[in-house]
């Protein structure tokens, strides 16, 4: 198989930049972080006393390394309390928007007839409404729904809607890459041999579909990450009690001329490194993965 | 590592339109500079057609781009030099260079469709370069765009000139960019494997409508293809090429009936003849790498003909016969010798001592 | 080429019909799951059955469909498209036409994507091409990972930052150095003044053109490389055409096709960075009108805009196939 050839050219690549070893490290760091908060602070986000709000950084071993915020709440315990949303969110959206746009773009290219005409034209009805647009208005009309306070619950909409507008891309990535090998000479001489619609899928035309794609990962999770800040900003985000990046940037917002700026650079200062690093990765990946963009 | 390759030929005689002396060209790649030309010498008079024959990666193309100054960023000429018209094009600047380019020498290309520009209508490409540089004004551009066009026999060419490329057929296109280098006259018309692209019956008429230009205007012509059997028709004078030298140069009439290097003979014997009836003999292996050249003759690993002596040395230039040169340390005896059934040992046996 | 575009007209149209038969499902749904928007016509105070009735009636949100799960109300769906073919996009929760509201916004919005758009094109273009002319070189390297760069920073967190952050000093700074009537301190007011409309949003359509810019660049770059190294090229230079004039109109002209569609994409992409951007920037246009319905809950108005500018981007798409075709003769003959 060539996959195993490719796995290792693009690790080889990977592997010649360092700025890509740093990035993957910081989106590490961030995981662990979402996965267990008690490692990097033993503090509630949600102890918090009015007497303390808005206390400067104090540097490690203090009770708030990085002070409190205007609810007099510990600005790290919020910064790792919004990892888990931000991350949890992003991937389940990615995930499940791949799991879809490779499905109906593989069915699409592989069929073409009326269900490539059924799915293109879904596609561009989708592509119409901008990602945020979408969320927009399906948040603010969801808005009072109750789910509950469970990991997922409190992520559940968003999810929901943000996937439903972003699995375009992906389909539309498979499907041409689907036609591109469709025709290829191996994958003829397989259907001539009576190989399964379903063996030819899988093991001959969706191998050659998948690099392209997966160059598009790190950089749609960034990019969700980002639209969860600004929803969370609006208040139609991630729920309360759970608290995010965006909830915690739009309060330290107006705290930033009043003496106050650390509450609004945790969470910033965090966003921005996850968002980098995905992109570097991307970036990488790109380089990678997808040969016709190299120099 | 070889000598100038060409004894044979005496440097910057006066009729010569077009002249290569020793060219060579390198490639700059990961693993450190690879030679695609070495040695490189031919010559081009007015009304004669040379034509430059070898396999794909033989450096038949790169020398070309390097005559007309298109080498890529990795390329570059390490040694020779191009004399145009008496002075060399190589010791000039890149834009005093290119502003010879389609003036004096223009270029034809082997695939058409991806040579010609896909947005931009026919006419416009045909006088692109005669309103660009000779201000020709858009109506007398028009006319000449047509003219050219009637020239290499394009039928109702005034409608046509208004089309784009991709509405031409492959042997139209390839009219089209006949027509588009000859636009400005060039004295040499450089034609990169003009036919390879067509089908068999196409590749006839083009070739008959380069020859007929060529006589008409009394122009030299360089025909660079793959292909021995296109040569017998159209050239005066052959050069074969093999890993980034020329192994034999001849006319084309002596070089047919008695090839004096055993790539020539080899090449000739897989020509299909249309009598032929039996399978066609192929060259067994394939053309070095040119990052990893044999030592010794280039082309031992597969020579019918091969003595201990070809592993391990250069071959000199020889000059089997007035006006012929050859790569090979037993030219003389591949020149007389018998054909492909002789024991090549017996050739060489009592002949061996000939080089020095 | 006039077929051309009559068909694909009317594709769009179909296009859009979809889009807003879709946008009606997933509302209905909503209402039907949620309960009627209508309460928050009165906020947080408790209102009447029969004041929540009259309500429902203004929004045509009585239709008994409206209680019933699952139900598509095709009745109350056909009905808002003969309202939205009169012109009426119906009112908002404060009883405003939203048609005026609109009208009203629209030159604002504008303002800010010519603004986006010159960004786009002067950073794209001339950092694409110079990188794509002298690849690989130390300015090529350069303008590369400043694309990433600004990938990696949302227009989001740049407006965040510019807002509460920068605009204030800097505000301060140039009206003590420049006097408080001159242009400086307006360009760097931290929101939008309405009698200064367009010194006010050069610096936030700048910067919603530079979020947008990375991907520019990367196509240019990557589709004046791919002309570069096509066989036209070469045949361009070897007629012996002066450089200038073969970068002109065989490397830009050809890598015009792949861009128009990226200017369309991106437009698109931007309509959403157009409500961060009026949002926080307080900027009176249709992307800031959205950003204060989402905020007071005012579901009528976010309906009407966002199939608004749904209609929007099928009118960029129509314009955008339309300039590929013209650029592209191989497009048209199909």
């Amino acid at each position: 198989m060539n996959d195993v050839g490719l796995v290792s050219a693009t690790w080889r690549t990977l592997r010649r930049r360092p700025d890509v070893i740093v990035a993957a490290l910081i989106v590490l760091l961030f995981a662990i972080m979402a996965a267990f908060p008690r490692l990097f602070t033993a503090t509630s986000p949600r102890a918090c006393a009015i007497r303390e709000a808005r206390l400067d950084p104090q540097g490690w071993g203090t009770p708030h390394p990085l002070g409190t915020d205007a609810l007099g709440c510990d600005v790290l315990a919020t910064m790792v309390a919004g990892v888990r949303p931000s991350l949890l969110l992003a991937f389940v959206v990615v995930g499940v928007s791949l799991l879809i746009g490779v499905t109906l773009g593989l069915l699409a290219g592989y069929y073409l007839g009326w269900a490539d005409y059924l799915i293109s034209r879904t596609i561009e009805v989708f592509l119409v409404v901008p990602l945020l647009l979408a969320a927009l208005l399906l948040l603010s009309l969801f808005k009072n729904v109750d789910l509950g306070a469970g990991t997922f619950s409190v992520i559940l909409l968003p999810a929901v809607v943000l996937t439903l507008f972003s699995w375009m891309g992906y389909a539309r990535y498979v499907r041409a890459s689907v036609l591109e090998a469709k025709n290829l000479d191996y994958v003829t001489a397989a259907r001539s041999l009576g190989a399964s619609d379903l063996r030819i899928m899988f093991r001959h035309v969706l191998p050659n579909a998948i690099g392209p794609v997966t160059a598009l990962v790190p950089t749609s999770i960034a990019a969700v990450i980002g639209t969860e800040a600004v929803l969370s900003f609006l208040g139609i985000g991630v729920r309360p009690p759970a608290t995010s990046w965006g909830i915690q940037i739009s309060q330290g917002s107006e705290w930033v001329l009043g003496g106050a700026p650390h509450i609004l650079l945790a969470p910033l200062i965090c966003l921005v490194a996850a968002v980098l690093s995905l992109v570097v990765l991307g970036d990488a990946l790109r380089d990678a993965l997808d040969p016709r963009l190299t120099a | 590592m070889s000598p100038a390759m060409n004894a044979a030929t005496s440097p910057a005689s006066s009729d010569a339109l077009l002249e290569v002396t020793d060219l060579a060209v390198e490639f700059r790649t990961p693993d450190g500079a690879v030679r695609a030309v070495d040695g490189l010498s031919y010559r081009v008079e007015a009304g004669r057609t040379l034509a430059i024959v070898g396999e794909s990666g033989s450096g038949k193309s790169v020398s070309s781009l390097a005559v007309m100054g298109l080498l890529p960023d990795t390329a570059r000429v390490t040694r020779g030099t191009v004399h145009l018209a008496g002075t060399d094009l190589l010791a000039m600047s890149r834009k005093e260079h290119r502003a010879r380019c389609g003036d004096q020498v223009a270029m034809v290309f082997q695939d058409a469709l991806a040579a010609l520009n896909p947005v931009h209508t026919v006419g416009y490409q045909l006088t692109e370069a005669l309103r660009a540089r000779r201000g020709l004004s858009r109506g007398d551009a028009r006319r000449r765009a047509v003219e050219l066009l009637d020239m290499v026999k394009v039928p109702n060419a005034k409608a046509r000139i208004k089309e784009y490329p991709h509405q031409f057929s492959g042997g139209m296109r390839q009219r089209v960019m006949i027509a588009s280098a000859l636009a400005m006259d060039p004295d040499v018309l450089i034609a990169d494997e003009p036919t390879t692209a067509l089908d068999v019956t196409v590749q006839a008429q083009v070739l008959r409508l380069l020859a007929e230009i060529q006589a008409e205007r009394q122009m030299g012509l360089v025909l660079i293809t793959h292909d021995l059997g296109v040569v017998a028709g159209v050239a005066d004078d052959v050069t074969v090429m093999y890993a980034g030298r020329a192994v034999e140069q001849a006319p084309v009439v002596p070089l047919y009936a008695a090839p004096a290097h055993p790539y020539t003979r080899a090449l000739l014997r897989s020509i299909p003849s249309a009598s032929g009836t039996g399978s066609l003999p192929v060259i067994p292996g394939r053309p070095p790498s040119p990052a990893a050249m044999p030592a010794g003759c280039p082309f031992h690993p597969r020579c019918d003909a091969v003595r201990d002596v070809c592993r391990t040395e250069v071959p000199p230039p020889a000059t089997p016969a007035e006006g012929r040169t050859s790569a090979c340390h037993f030219a003389a005896d591949t020149m007389t010798g018998p054909g492909p059934d002789g024991e090549p040992g017996v050739v060489g046996r009592d002949t061996g001592g000939d080089h020095e | 080429m006039g077929r051309y575009v009559l068909r694909r007209l009317l594709q769009a149209l179909g296009t859009l019909l979809l889009v807003m038969f879709v946008l009606h499902l997933l509302t209905t749904v909503a209402i039907q799951l949620n309960g009627s928007p209508a309460q928050a016509f009165f906020g947080d105070r408790v209102a009447s059955p029969a004041q929540i009735a009259s309500v429902e009636q203004r929004f045509n949100l009585d239709d008994p469909c409206f209680d019933q799960p699952g139900n598509p109300c095709l009745g109350p769906f056909v009905e808002r498209l003969g309202q939205y073919a009169q012109g009426d996009l119906g009112t908002n929760l404060r009883g405003r036409e939203i048609s005026g509201i609109v009208a009203a916004a629209a030159p604002n919005t504008m303002r800010l994507f010519s603004v986006v758009l010159v960004t786009w094109l002067a950073l794209g273009m001339l950092l694409g091409s110079a990188a794509a002319r002298w690849r690989g070189s130390f300015g090529d390297h350069g303008i590369r990972l400043s694309s990433v760069l600004i990938d990696a920073f949302p227009v989001f967190v740049l407006l965040v930052v510019y807002r509460y952050v920068v605009a204030v000093p800097l505000n301060r700074w140039s009206e003590q150095t420049f006097g408080e009537n001159s242009w400086p301190p307006y360009w760097f007011k931290p929101s939008f003044d309405s009698s200064h409309p367009w010194a006010t949003i050069i610096v936030p359509g700048i910067l919603l053109g530079l979020a947008g810019s990375a991907a520019f660049i990367r196509l240019v770059r990557a589709s004046q490389l791919e002309s570069y190294q096509g066989d036209h090229v070469r045949t361009a230079r070897s007629k012996g055409l002066a450089e200038r004039r073969v970068v002109l109109h065989h490397v830009v002209r050809n890598s015009s096709v792949p861009v128009v569609t990226a200017v369309g994409l991106a437009f698109v992409e931007g309509l959403g960075g157009a409500v961060i951007t009026e949002g926080i920037m307080n900027i009176y246009g249709i992307g800031g009108v959205l950003w204060q319905a989402v905020r007071d809950d005012d579901v009528g108005l976010v309906i009407a805009v966002v199939t608004l500018l749904a209609a929007v981007t099928v009118v960029v798409m129509i314009v955008v196939d339309i300039a590929y075709a013209l650029l592209d003769p191989r497009i048209r003959y199909e």
